[in-house]
């Protein structure tokens, strides 16, 4: 392959040098006015022309050379003209070169200069010259003069409003011309295929696909050609080529010419004759990657309508879209072998003309989808990567196009093609469909748009038939469980009613996902729930005394139902805080029953599910947090649940734990804002208690490690003291405050102390801060002042 | 014998699909506009004969395809180019930001004789439309851009209302004439018209 290459060189640079030799005396000639000399090198020059052994390319660059000699000839023809010289003459003389292939670029070169001067008529120029030029019947040398005489003619074509224009059918003449030149060279260039050898088909191939713009220039020519209107465009020019490109029964010529046709060719022109251009569709051969050149039209089509609200009407008007719906269709009847890639490609840029072109006519959207769900049904799922990647692209447009999910949601085939789709692309369509919802901030208002949405996205809300989840990476799971946990949290309505059964609906779907989406789905929708509840705080309840009407009784209900479902999973942690949640809403709207049951609920968790020690501290400092926020409960029912949460706060497994807990309990029993909860006394069992503990702490940790342990426990009790001091506990004493310091102070001295810089500090500020409370004056200042530092 | 050569100036215009390459050519040569996207397949020219300081030059002014699938055959006919204008459409960020793909092809398939100083003029096209309300490139970015590679020259141009074509295409033929681009001169080594005469054998007799 490299000596091919090498050789071609090879010939290439002695063609050049050849043409350079020959053009220096053509120069030559041309300097001192000797035409004959002139003629005779040019002839010479061309014949470097005459190779067979280079491939387009490299005989493209030696024709351009050739080509930019000619220019000066055509020059020096031109001033002979001007000198006086008969352009006859000089049209006869050139045909003694003996060479045919010279001989006709030198006429072409002459008869452009000959149509200049005017002394014949255009038409009848043009007409000699390209029947003469059928006296090369090779393949490349053939294209190449053509695509000359299409270039040195392409000026001087009788168009209107040309100098050329010659008498009645002036531009006929120029077409004519155009097409029978384009005739000839795809001819020329279909035929080429079936010389040499097969082995080198291959090689021929791609050769052919090389020389293709030569026979496409032609068309590019008509397009050029003013006086091509619509009619005759209808009439006489796309007749004629789709015969040729039908006839010629080419695959590389068909595609690459009906390409052509669609892109040298106005818009307009298309609309007027979309029949005719379709209706060669299904005559292509079989092999003609149709979809791709359909696609490309309807691309086209789009991009036009976009660019002008005048065209829009002449869309209407030709009923573009049933046409190329019917055309898609019978292309795909034809090619029966046509890959599902094929199909979807087809559908998926009809759907993009439709949502450009009649952005109102939602039902031609929703037919594409539909045709292309009648295609793939009998299928099975797809397993072409490609096919489903335009899948998505399909599925994608209208959300692009509208900005709004609901638009879709109206799509009655929407959720039946991404049935089509497996596991994996189904996820995949899923993240777009709420990505688009986030990033349009969608509202999704009604329980039947939500039903569709989780009905779309449900790929995402729970394991489809069978699918293995060994393989999902954990990061990505997480990712579009939380998409799912936005998206609840987006849905929302005003209408309590409504936005009772947007909860129910959302309930009821992810409840399918199983162990794994539960903690991720749960929390959104019992925070959407209670989001519900405070609504219906604001509002008077019952207005209208509607028995079935949402209560915040019955969301509770409905709350403790969903919360429960996470002892499947199981998350007691999650699910613990969860029910803390709604105690604390029961609370709010005075329904100590719910409140209670859900702290009921919460100890339950704790008492047998939590066992982690960590775990637990966590949860009972919770416990104990939303319990002193609570004033819904009576006596009774506080009691019992006080007596409980101590309980277990003394019961925690590390001493140090066990202290904070029980000191934090005192708060159980003294609440600011409440004043039948100020129970000094109880208080002050709870300090002594942690205060005992914290001792033996130290102890434990004296026996343990022979030193004692950090006197932080005791300060962190000191500061609960000073609180209650401050708040009027009268249980909590001066005495009891200045021994408590005495006692850190001691222990602090004493040998066997770790020295424990933090817990100095926080001794000094503590006591700062009391000297700081005195300095204040006043009531606190007098408390303060006798506690003896 | 020099008057001959410096006649023809051979201008190639450059630039992506649509931002208006053969509408420039057209208002210019034929003062037609038609507001139609039509493709070019392949490379076109037209010439116009223009007059410079009292001589008449023909300029040589090769239209191409901007889409690549119709660039089949390679782009031979940039040898011997005077200048080379690069189009883009002011309503167009991409067609802007291809500009400098453009100037590099154009270098290193051209590979003019030196490259540093080889004529480019700047179009920026289409700011007619919609009163210029669309336009996404501003002229200062494109000035700088041009600044920046070596002062190229800049027109703002309509190719719809004609507005700076004829202005542009003066700057062009100026600065093609200008170009130190001479063809390569070609000295035989021995003069033998005897074996020169006698063409290379060929494949057949046409």
């Amino acid at each position: 392959m490299a000596d091919v290459v090498e050789d071609e060189e090879k010939w290439l640079a002695a063609g050049v040098a050849g043409l350079q030799q020959n053009a220096f005396y053509m120069h030559r000639a041309l300097d001192s006015n000797n035409l004959r000399d002139a003629l005779k090198y040019s002839a010479q020059m061309l014949s470097e022309l005459r190779t067979s052994k280079l491939s387009p390319h490299k005989y493209y660059a030696l024709y351009m050379r050739a080509f930019d000699e000619l220019r000066k000839l055509e020059m020096f023809f031109k001033e002979e003209a001007r000198r006086g010289c008969s352009i006859i003459d000089l049209y006869e003389l050139v045909q003694h070169a003996g060479n045919i292939l010279p001989r006709l670029y030198l006429l072409c070169t002459v008869g452009s200069v000959y149509i200049k001067s005017k002394e014949a008529p255009a038409k009848d120029v043009l007409k000699d010259l390209v029947e003469m030029c059928r006296g090369i019947q090779h393949p490349v040398r053939g294209l190449f003069l053509r695509s000359y005489l299409a270039q040195v003619s392409r000026d001087k074509l009788p168009d209107i409003g040309s100098e050329y224009e010659g008498d009645a059918d002036t531009v006929m003449d120029a077409v004519e011309f155009v097409l029978q030149n384009f005739t000839e060279m795809n001819k020329l260039w279909v035929r080429m295929q079936h010389q040499g050898p097969a082995r080198e088909k291959e090689k021929r191939e791609k050769e052919r696909s090389e020389l293709r713009d030569l026979v496409g220039k032609n068309l590019h020519v008509l397009g050029q050609i003013e006086g091509v209107d619509l009619e005759m465009y209808k009439d006489v020019v796309l007749p004629r080529v789709l015969e040729q490109v039908v006839n010629c029964k080419d695959e590389l010529a068909q595609y690459y010419l009906m390409d052509c046709i669609i892109q040298v060719f106005p818009d307009e022109y298309h609309l007027q004759t979309l029949d005719v251009l379709l209706g060669a569709c299904p005559q292509l051969q079989p092999t003609v990657d149709i979809k791709t050149v359909l696609s490309r039209l309807m691309e086209r089509l789009s991009n036009y309508a976009a660019s002008s609200i005048d065209a829009l009407p002449e869309f209407l008007q030709v009923e573009a879209f049933s046409k190329l719906n019917n055309a898609i269709g019978k292309v795909i009847e034809a090619q029966v072998d046509m890959p599902v890639l094929g199909v979807i490609t087809l559908y998926s840029s009809l759907l993009t003309f439709t949502l450009h072109v009649h952005p109102d006519r939602l039902d031609y959207a929703d037919q594409v989808l539909g045709a292309c769900v009648k295609k793939l049904s009998g299928k099975e799922k797809l397993e072409d990567s490609k096919a489903t990647k335009q899948i998505v692209s399909l599925l994608s447009a209208p959300l692009e196009k509208y900005n709004d999910i609901v638009i879709a949601l109206k799509l009655s085939n929407y959720p039946c093609i991404m049935e089509y789709l497996d596991s994996e692309t189904n996820k995949v369509m899923a993240t777009v469909i709420i990505q688009s919802i986030m990033k349009n901030k969608t509202r999704i208002s009604a329980a039947d748009k939500v039903e569709a949405l989780f009905e779309l996205i449900k790929g995402l809300i729970k394991d489809l038939d069978g699918t293995v989840h060994d393989e999902v990476d954990e990061d990505d799971f997480k990712e579009e469980q939380n998409s799912v946990a936005r998206l609840i949290q987006m849905l929302y309505n005003d209408d309590v009613e409504e936005m009772f059964k947007i909860i129910c609906t959302v309930r009821k779907h992810i409840l399918t996902g199983g162990p794994k989406r539960l903690p991720f789905t749960i929390p959104p929708l019992v925070f959407s729930s209670l989001k519900l509840v405070r609504q219906l705080q604001g509002q008077d309840e019952n207005p209208f005394g509607e028995e079935e009407s949402t209560t915040p009784k019955k969301i509770f209900q409905l709350l403790n139902q969903t919360v429960e479902t996470l002892s499947n999973v199981p998350a007691p942690e999650l699910a613990l805080r969860l029910y803390l949640q709604c105690a604390e809403a029961a609370n709010d709207c005075d329904l100590e029953p719910v409140a209670y049951e859900f702290f009921t609920q919460a100890y339950i968790l704790y008492e047998e599910e939590i066992s982690d020690s960590r775990a637990q501290v966590t949860a009972i400092h919770l416990i104990i947090g939303t319990l002193q926020r609570m004033h819904v409960f009576g006596v009774e029912n506080r009691d019992t649940l006080t007596h409980k949460a101590t309980g277990y706060s003394a019961k925690l497994l590390k001493k140090p734990d066990q202290c904070r807990a029980v000191y934090v309990c005192s708060h159980l029993f003294w609440v600011d804002d409440q004043e039948n909860i100020k129970d000094g006394e109880r208080v002050l069992l709870c300090l002594k208690r942690a205060l005992r503990i914290a001792n033996a702490a130290q102890q434990m940790a004296n026996a343990a490690r022979g030193s004692t342990g950090s006197v932080t426990l005791f300060v962190e009790i000191l500061n609960k003291y000073l609180y209650f001091f401050e708040k009027g506990n009268p249980q909590i004493t001066v005495a009891a405050v200045q021994s408590l310091i005495e006692l850190i102070t001691t222990e602090m001295q004493s040998d066997s102390s770790t020295p424990d810089p933090a817990a100095d500090a926080f001794l000094a500020s503590t006591l700062r801060y009391i000297e700081f409370q005195k300095q204040k004056g006043g009531a606190i200042g007098e408390k303060y002042d006798s506690i003896k530092v | 014998m020099p008057s001959r050569r410096r006649t023809l100036l051979k201008v190639i215009i450059l630039g992506d699909s649509g931002v208006g390459k053969t509408s420039l050519m057209n208002q210019y040569v034929n003062k037609k506009f038609s507001n139609q996207y039509k493709a070019t397949i392949g490379a076109d020219f037209l010439t116009k004969e223009v007059q410079f300081e009292d001589r008449l030059f023909t300029l040589q002014i090769w239209d191409t395809a901007g889409q690549e699938r119709f660039q089949s055959l390679g782009v031979a006919f940039y040898r011997g180019a005077d200048c080379c204008v690069l189009v883009y459409d002011v309503n167009s960020m991409k067609s802007f930001d291809n500009l400098n793909n453009w100037r590099e092809e154009f270098l290193i398939q051209a590979s003019p004789s030196d490259p540093e100083n080889f004529p480019f003029v700047v179009l920026g096209n289409k700011i007619d439309v919609d009163g210029g309300n669309s336009r996404v490139v501003s002229e200062k970015k494109a000035r700088a851009w041009c600044a920046s590679k070596g002062n190229i020259p800049y027109f703002e141009t309509s190719a719809k209302e004609g507005i700076n074509v004829e202005e542009a295409f003066q700057c062009i033929a100026k600065n093609a004439l200008k170009t130190g681009e001479e063809e390569e001169i070609y000295l035989p080594d021995t003069i033998d018209v005897g074996t020169s005469s006698q063409p290379r054998s060929t494949g057949c007799e046409c």
